[in-house]
C-alpha cells in the first residue's frame, strides 16, 4: 500500500473528478463535499509521502512495472524538494475548495459540477507534473493543468475574464510548445525521455553538443512563459484578476510557482548543475533579468489602483526572487529559492483569500475602497495582515527567511544588484501594504462629499465573511508562520536532496558557497 | 507589433536551424533515439511481452501508458472546458428538452434533402462500424481508441449536420454524451487500479491474468490494452460530438447550423 503512494495521491483526485461529474449531474449538492474528500485525502497521502521520503530517501515508482532497462516506461520520481511542493499544492488546493463553499451556495447554475472537475483535474495535473521523472510525462501533465485553468479562467463572469482567459491561452500554447520542442531536440540526442536518464546522456555528451544547449534554450522560454518571467508576464494580470475569485485562488499561488520548480528541476536533474552553470554562460545574464523582473514588477505593482491587479505584479517581482535564487550558482541562492516556492504559494494564497473576501463581502476591487476594513471585517484583516507582513518580511514569517536566504546566496556569490533589488522590493512592499493598513485603519480622508454619503450607507451592509471563507483564511495565514518557524527543518530537508546522492552534481554549488 | 513578431519568429527558427549540424544524420541506425536500449527493447521484446504485432500501440497503451490515460484525461478537459465557458447562463433543464412539436423541425422534414438523406442512412451504419473495427484492431494494425472514437464520433456529427442538431440530440442527449465521456476513463483507469488491487503496480496488466484462468501474462497484456482502447474510444467519440453540438448551437444545443 504505502509503496503505491505516489499514484494514490493522483488517483484519488482523478477519481474524485470522475466521480464528481457523475454524480454532479443527479445532484449538484454532492460536488462539495465530494471534492473537500478527495483533496483531504491527497493532502494526507501527500503527507504519507513525504514521511516515507524522509525516513527513506528518494521513491521511485515505475508506472507498470517497466522499471528494466530504465526509461521504457515511466517513471514518478520523489525526493524531499517535490514531496514538499506536491504537500504545498494538496494543501492550497484543499484550502481554495473549502473556501469555495459560498460560490456552490450562489450558484444555482449547472456549472458546479463542471467547475469542480476541472478544479480537481488542475489539482492532479499540477500534482502529477511535480512527482513525474519523466520529461514527456510532464508535458503530457502540464497540458493537463494548463487546459483545466483555462477553462477555470474563462468561467469569469465580466466579458473581460473570456479575452483574458483567450490571451493566456495564446501564451500558455506557446510556452507550452516551446517545452515540447525542447524535449524533442533532447530525445533527439539522448533517446531517452527519462529525467535521470537524459542526465547520464548529457554527461556522457562532455558538453560537446549544440542540440543540447538548443534543447535547454527552448525549455527555459517555454518555461519562463509559463512562469510569467518579467519581459513575458503580459498574459498574467488580467488573467488572474478577472477570474471567479475561488479559481484565482488556486491559479496565481500555484501555476508560476509549479513553472518554477519545473525549472529548478531541469537544472538540477536534467541538465545538471555542472553543465547549466560551468557549460553554459547564461547564469549573469539570467540573475541580470531576474533583477530587472523584481524592480519592475514592484514598480508595476506601485502604479496599480485594484487590489488583485496589484498582487498580480507583486507575483511577477516574487518570480523575478525565485528565477535569480536559482540562477545565482550559490547553494543557499538555490535553498531559498525553493524554500521561496513553498513560502510564497501560501503568501499570495492568502492575499487573493482576503481579496475574495473583500470582493464578496464589500464589493471592494480598489484599494481606496478598503476603508475602515479593520473595524468591519477584524478577522479577515487579520489574517491579510499576517499574509502582508510576510510579503514585506517581517521576522517570525516565512517571508522574512526566503528572503534571508536568497539574500545570503546573493552576498556569498557576490550579485550585489540582486541584493539591492531584493531589498528595494521589500521596501516597495511595505509602502504598498502599510497603505493599505492605513487607508483600512485610519480610513480615508473624508474630503470627497457624496462618495462619503455612499460610503456611510454601505457600512452597515458590510459584515465579517462566514466561516467557510475565514477558515482557509487563517489556515493560510497559521502556515505561513509555521513555515517560518520550522524554516530551518525545511531547509535541512531541502538541503538533503541538493547535497546528498538523490540530486546529482551539486557540487558545483556546494563547490562556490564555500569560496563567498 | 508585427516586426517585433517577425523578430521573434526569425529568432526562434534560427534558433532551432542552429543545431542542425550536431544533429544525427537522417536515417542513422546509430543515432541516439534509434541505438538507445529503449528502443531496442521495444523492438525485441513487444512480441514477448505482450504478443502485440503493432509496436505503436504498444508503446502507447502498455509501456507508456500512463501518459495516455491522462492524454485521455486531456480530451476529456477540453469538452468540458467548452460546456463550462458556452452553456453559461442556460438553464434548462436536462432532459425537459422541447419535444418535437417546435416548428423548425417540421420545416426541417419538408425540406429534407432525399439525397443527403439516403446518403447518411448509408454512410453511418458503415462509418460506425469501420470505427468499431479501427477500435478493435488498434494492436494488431494502424487504429486505436483515438482514431476509432473520432471516426465514431464523426459518425454523429455527420447525423447532425444532416439532419439538423435536434434529431441528434434527440438520439444523443447531453446527459448521454457526457456520461458516456467520463465513463470512458473511468474504464481506463479502472484496468490500472483494478492491477493495483492485485498488489502490482499501476497499469501492470500482466496480472490481470489472475481475473481470466485461461490466459498468461502476455495475453491479460494484449486484451488490456483492446480494454484501455474501448475507453479512450468512448471518451473521444463522445467529446468530438459535445464539441459540435455545443461549438454548432453556441452551447444552446438548440437548432445548430
Amino acid at each position: 500500500m504505502a509503496e503505491q503512494y505516489p499514484i494514490i495521491v493522483l488517483l484519488v483526485l482523478l477519481f474524485g473528478a470522475l466521480l464528481v461529474g457523475l454524480s454532479g449531474m443527479v445532484d449538484r449538492r454532492v460536488c462539495f463535499p465530494l471534492a473537500v474528500t478527495a483533496l483531504s485525502l491527497a493532502v494526507v497521502v501527500s503527507v504519507g509521502i513525504l514521511q516515507q521520503v524522509i525516513n527513506g530517501g528518494v521513491i521511485r515508482y515505475f508506472v507498470g512495472g517497466w522499471s528494466r532497462p530504465v526509461g521504457i516506461g515511466i517513471e514518478l520520481r520523489i525526493d524531499t524538494i517535490n514531496a514538499l511542493v506536491l504537500l504545498t499544492i494538496t494543501t492550497v488546493g484543499l484550502l481554495t475548495a473549502i473556501f469555495s463553499f459560498r460560490r456552490v451556495q450562489e450558484d444555482k447554475t449547472e456549472k458546479t459540477p463542471l467547475f469542480y472537475v476541472l478544479y480537481l483535474l488542475l489539482i492532479m495535473g499540477l500534482s502529477g507534473m511535480v512527482i513525474s521523472g519523466d520529461a514527456f510525462n510532464l508535458y503530457v501533465l502540464l497540458e493537463v493543468s494548463s487546459l483545466t485553468s483555462y477553462a477555470l479562467i474563462a468561467m469569469g463572469k465580466s466579458r473581460r475574464a473570456a479575452t483574458a482567459a483567450f490571451s493566456y491561452i495564446i501564451m500558455g500554447t506557446i510556452g507550452a510548445s516551446f517545452y515540447l520542442l525542447g524535449v524533442g531536440y533532447l530525445y533527439l540526442r539522448t533517446g531517452t525521455l527519462n529525467m535521470m536518464e537524459i542526465h547520464q546522456a548529457i554527461l556522457a555528451l562532455d558538453g560537446s553538443s549544440s542540440t543540447i544547449v538548443v534543447a535547454f534554450v527552448l525549455i527555459l522560454v517555454g518555461l519562463m512563459i509559463k512562469m510569467a518571467f518579467f519581459p513575458l508576464f503580459g498574459w498574467l494580470p488580467n488573467a488572474y484578476s478577472y477570474c471567479p475569485s475561488s479559481t484565482s485562488c488556486v491559479v496565481a499561488p500555484l501555476m508560476t510557482k509549479v513553472g518554477v520548480y519545473v525549472m529548478i528541476r531541469m537544472m538540477l536533474t536534467v541538465f545538471g548543475t555542472e553543465w547549466v552553470f560551468e557549460n553554459l554562460q547564461y547564469a549573469q545574464w539570467l540573475v541580470g533579468m531576474a533583477i530587472v523582473a523584481i524592480l519592475a514588477g514592484s514598480v508595476m505593482a506601485l502604479a496599480q489602483v485594484e487590489l488583485k491587479k496589484m498582487f498580480c505584479y507583486l507575483i511577477v517581482a516574487e518570480v523575478g526572487y525565485m528565477v535569480g535564487g536559482a540562477w545565482m550558482a550559490n547553494h543557499w541562492g538555490m535553498v531559498g529559492a525553493i524554500y521561496h516556492i513553498m513560502s510564497d504559494a501560501f503568501m499570495t494564497l492568502c492575499m487573493f483569500l482576503a481579496a475574495g473576501i473583500f470582493l464578496k463581502q464589500a464589493g471592494v476591487v480598489r484599494i481606496d475602497q478598503l476603508d475602515g476594513m479593520f473595524r468591519k471585517m477584524p478577522v479577515t484583516m487579520a489574517g491579510f495582515v499576517v499574509g502582508a507582513l510576510a510579503m514585506i518580511g517581517i521576522p517570525p514569517t516565512c517571508g522574512f527567511f526566503s528572503k534571508l536566504y536568497l539574500i545570503r546566496g546573493g552576498m556569498e556569490s557576490g550579485h550585489w544588484g540582486y541584493v539591492v533589488a531584493l531589498l528595494i522590493s521589500s521596501l516597495v512592499n511595505a509602502v504598498l501594504f502599510f497603505r493599505i493598513f492605513e487607508i483600512a485603519y485610519f480610513g480615508k480622508k473624508p474630503a470627497e462629499g457624496h462618495g462619503h454619503h455612499e460610503n456611510h450607507s454601505t457600512v452597515s451592509v458590510i459584515k465579517e465573511a462566514n466561516v467557510s471563507s475565514l477558515v482557509p483564511l487563517l489556515a493560510s495565514a497559521a502556515i505561513i508562520v509555521l513555515l517560518g518557524i520550522f524554516n530551518s527543518d525545511i531547509v535541512e530537508l531541502i538541503e538533503r536532496a541538493l547535497n546528498g546522492s538523490q540530486v546529482i552534481g551539486m557540487n558545483v554549488l556546494s563547490g562556490k558557497g564555500g569560496q563567498g | 507589433m508585427k516586426w517585433v513578431g517577425l523578430i521573434a519568429v526569425l529568432f526562434t527558427g534560427g534558433l532551432l536551424l542552429s543545431a542542425m549540424d550536431d544533429f544525427p544524420n537522417w536515417g542513422d541506425a546509430h543515432s541516439p533515439a534509434n541505438a538507445s536500449p529503449v528502443s531496442q527493447y521495444f523492438i525485441e521484446k513487444t512480441i514477448e511481452d505482450s504478443g502485440v504485432p503493432n509496436m505503436v500501440t504498444a508503446v502507447l497503451a502498455d509501456y507508456r501508458s500512463y501518459d495516455t490515460m491522462f492524454e485521455t484525461v486531456v480530451v476529456l478537459i477540453a469538452g468540458i472546458a467548452i460546456m463550462a465557458i458556452l452553456r453559461v447562463g442556460n438553464q434548462i433543464p436536462r432532459g425537459a428538452r422541447p419535444a418535437p412539436v417546435s416548428a423548425p423541425a417540421s420545416v426541417n422534414d419538408d425540406h429534407q434533402d432525399i439525397i443527403i438523406g439516403t446518403t447518411c442512412r448509408l454512410l453511418i451504419p458503415v462509418l460506425q462500424l469501420f470505427a468499431f473495427y479501427v477500435i478493435a484492431h488498434g494492436h494488431h494494425s494502424p487504429g486505436g481508441g483515438f482514431q476509432g472514437g473520432v471516426v465514431l464520433g464523426t459518425s454523429f456529427i455527420l447525423a447532425a449536420i444532416a439532419k439538423g442538431l435536434d434529431p441528434a440530440l434527440e438520439r444523443l442527449p447531453e446527459t448521454r454524451y457526457v456520461k458516456i465521456a467520463f465513463v470512458g476513463v473511468v474504464i481506463y483507469s479502472a484496468f490500472g487500479v483494478a492491477c493495483l488491487l492485485l498488489g502490482e503496480n499501476f497499469l501492470d496488466y500482466g496480472v490481470l491474468s489472475v481475473l481470466l484462468p485461461t490466459i498468461d501474462a502476455a495475453e491479460a497484456r494484449s486484451h488490456s490494452m483492446l480494454g484501455v482502447e474501448v475507453g479512450v474510444a468512448f471518451t473521444v467519440s463522445a467529446i468530438m460530438f459535445a464539441i459540435y453540438a455545443n461549438l454548432a448551437s453556441k452551447g444552446e444545443l438548440e437548432g445548430g447550423l
